[in-house]
């Protein structure tokens, strides 16, 4: 009985120092990040926790440079691309998980495809049918070009939802008397809802740090952070200070969102969790 | 209030032939029981007339007006499924209330807290409605979709098995309860069952389906007592029916009936003999129910076929004893305190007015004793 409960409790407490271990390996360099925002170009290179804080950085990133604007057409790009592809996604998925039709899993194969290639890979062509097209540097472009990043996630995840809905619960709500769109908006919606915000919140955060695609196809009225954070690698020397700023600011509406929906964040990725 | 009628329905699922012209009218406030295997194409049928499958060929029609192409939600009709398919996130109460709720039949929230109740009471399932479909039991769960398809009052009730998953005590219960219900509701039903009880008590007509075809349809004295082939005559009934193969011998001028294996021949009813006659087939099939069969330990007259005791299983209120007659196994009801020793010597004499005649080849019905006594008038 002694034995038992000792173990226990040894057990439990090597299970929480491992997780320890492993949360301070995790957060050491956000840590870190946050620790160089307060330091002076010159203090940079130290390891000592001694140094004089400064909120020289802030001052300058936030005030004297255009970040702001880099930050809302941030949230203009990747929160529009995560609306589209919700929007078009959605009945995608459905089709895809309901249908037969031909050449269905190609499809579906052909829209999951898009994550393979390098995005560097298809750059060259992207920027010059965007220049011919007259996308180059829009909102729109950016937008339509992000859904290569946050379509097929949305579709693959959203459409194993789905499947796992029986298809007899909205044949009953047909048969209780609800239009095609009120069985999707009542009954389907609410079901696969953990799963649309788990896909939609990990999309949200794939278009805000997409880097390659930002820095060629825009630049000059559009900028994203990831694109303005270069900024401060200077021709003489590199403003790590500033850049951890700018890098900090930008990690923060990824955070916010996913504390704010948290709870069905960890229902959403627990697959197949919630069978219809 | 509706009439129910299908015409030359025909459904195949790729390569599959889910349904092959199926004909069938169901009359206003008629209680019809599809009856038959699992995989016959039952649950096809139902949801072709809910209008949530879609018939390749063939008619639909309501109060004859065909609905091949009106919307489910606007054909008026309920539907048990047979698993369930309760909305999950709702309570027990919302799932219940749903039909009051859609545009379609739009009822005043007062009126449905009663209607909801009325039927909770009914199904015993009123401590059940602040719970989720998850946090309940099957059979609560079946019941939940039964309620759910009472609370309006539709044109047609369509019923998936509605009472497979209950226990066999509130099976019987609701057995009787469906009954009632369908006297009070004035309401077409068209109810789907393997349960071959369930089917002879509630059903008005039965329809016999297999592979798709519908093998007779008839009520259940004609279905029990005519079956049109040896299908449907095994499906109902346990023990399941003896068939075995007879022969028949004309001496002085008349047809007399040779069991296998035994010498004596057997007088026929003048009615089954004319019938036989106008057949004009040899080679016959017998069906004998085992509560037709009488036995005895010593031989009273020659109507008593010696065999074996080949085995006694005691299935609740009666037994079934098997009797091996020259290889053919007969089983017959017999009363659980029958006392014998297998491998011992039995006598058994078949009462052949009730027995039936198959013919051997086609395996279909030929005749059997005063045949009319149990067919309606309008078949």
């Amino acid at each position: 009985m002694m034995n038992m409960k000792i173990r226990q409790l040894s057990l439990s407490a090597l299970r929480n120092a491992l997780l320890s271990l492993y949360a301070l390996f995790a957060l050491f360099p956000i840590f870190w990040m946050i620790l160089i925002t307060f330091k002076s170009d010159a203090e940079m290179y130290t390891t000592t926790f001694q140094f004089h804080p400064t909120l020289y950085n802030y001052k300058e990133v936030l005030l004297r440079t255009d970040y702001f604007k880099a930050f809302l057409d941030n949230i203009i790009v990747s929160s529009g691309a995560v609306l589209v592809s919700i929007l078009v996604g959605v009945p995608a998925a459905y089709a895809l998980a309901r249908y037969k039709f031909k050449g269905k899993e190609d499809l579906a194969f052909t829209i999951l495809s898009f994550r393979f290639a390098p995005e560097i890979l298809v750059i060259l062509p992207l920027f010059m049918i965007y220049q011919a097209l007259g996308i180059y540097d829009t909102y729109f472009g950016l937008i339509w070009v992000y859904q290569l990043i946050t379509m097929p996630l949305l579709i693959w995840v959203v459409r194993g939802y789905f499947e796992d809905i029986n298809v007899e619960i909205e044949q009953a709500a047909q048969l209780d008397g609800y239009p095609w769109y009120t069985v999707f908006l009542k009954i389907l919606l609410p079901l696969i809802k953990p799963g649309l915000v788990a896909a939609g919140l990990l999309a949200f955060i794939f278009a805000w740090n997409s880097f390659t695609f930002p820095l060629l196809l825009s630049g000059f009225r559009i900028e994203t952070v990831t694109v303005a954070s270069l900024k401060y690698i200077a021709s003489d020397t590199v403003h790590y200070g500033q850049m951890a700023v700018a890098a900090t600011v930008a990690a923060l509406p990824e955070v916010i969102l996913a504390l704010l929906i948290q709870r069905h964040l960890v229902r959403g990725l627990s697959f197949g969790a919630v069978k219809g | 209030m509706a009439r129910i009628e299908l015409t030359h329905i025909s459904k195949r699922f790729r390569k599959v032939i889910a349904l092959r012209d199926i004909n069938f009218q169901v009359e206003d406030m008629e209680f019809f029981v599809l009856f038959g295997p699992a995989g016959a194409g039952k649950t096809t049928i139902l949801k072709i007339i809910a209008g949530i499958e879609f018939p390749d060929e063939g008619l639909i029609k309501i109060n004859d007006e065909v609905v091949n192409l009106v919307e489910p939600a606007q054909r008026n009709v309920s539907m048990v499924f047979e698993n369930y398919a309760l909305y999950p996130h709702f309570t027990v109460y919302d799932n219940i209330a749903s039909p009051m709720r859609s545009p379609r039949h739009k009822t005043d929230e007062a009126t449905i807290r009663k209607e909801v109740r009325r039927v909770a009471e009914m199904l015993k399932i009123e401590h059940l409605l602040d719970r989720m479909p998850a946090q309940i039991s099957n059979g609560q769960k079946q019941r939940v979709a039964i309620g759910r398809c009472l609370v309006r009052n539709p044109s047609v009730f369509l019923m998936d098995e509605p009472l497979a998953h209950l226990d066999a005590k509130l099976r019987h219960f609701m057995r009787a309860e469906m009954k009632g219900l369908q006297a009070d509701f004035n309401t077409t039903t068209i109810y789907v069952t393997h349960d071959y009880m369930e089917a002879l008590s509630l059903g008005d007509r039965i329809a016999v389906i297999n592979k798709g075809e519908i093998e007779q349809i008839g009520s259940a004295n004609e279905v029990y007592y005519t079956p049109a082939n040896q299908f449907v005559a095994r499906l109902f009934g346990e023990p399941e029916i003896n068939i075995f193969g007879v022969d028949l011998i004309e001496k002085e001028n008349r047809l007399k009936l040779k069991i296998p294996g035994y010498e004596h021949l057997f007088d026929l009813e003048p009615d089954v003999e004319r019938m036989l006659l106008k057949y004009n087939v040899r080679e016959l099939n017998l069906g004998i129910r085992g509560t037709c069969i009488s036995y005895a330990f010593a031989k009273e007259d020659d109507d008593f076929i010696p065999g074996t005791v080949y085995s006694l299983e005691p299935i609740g209120n009666m037994s079934i004893l098997i009797v091996d007659i020259n290889g053919e196994y007969i089983r017959i009801v017999a009363p659980n305190d029958l006392d014998v020793e297998l491998d011992s010597d039995i006598f058994v004499k078949f009462d052949l007015k009730k027995a039936l005649f198959f013919d051997r080849a086609s395996e279909t019905f030929i005749a059997r004793h005063n045949r009319v006594h149990y067919v309606s008038e309008a078949a």
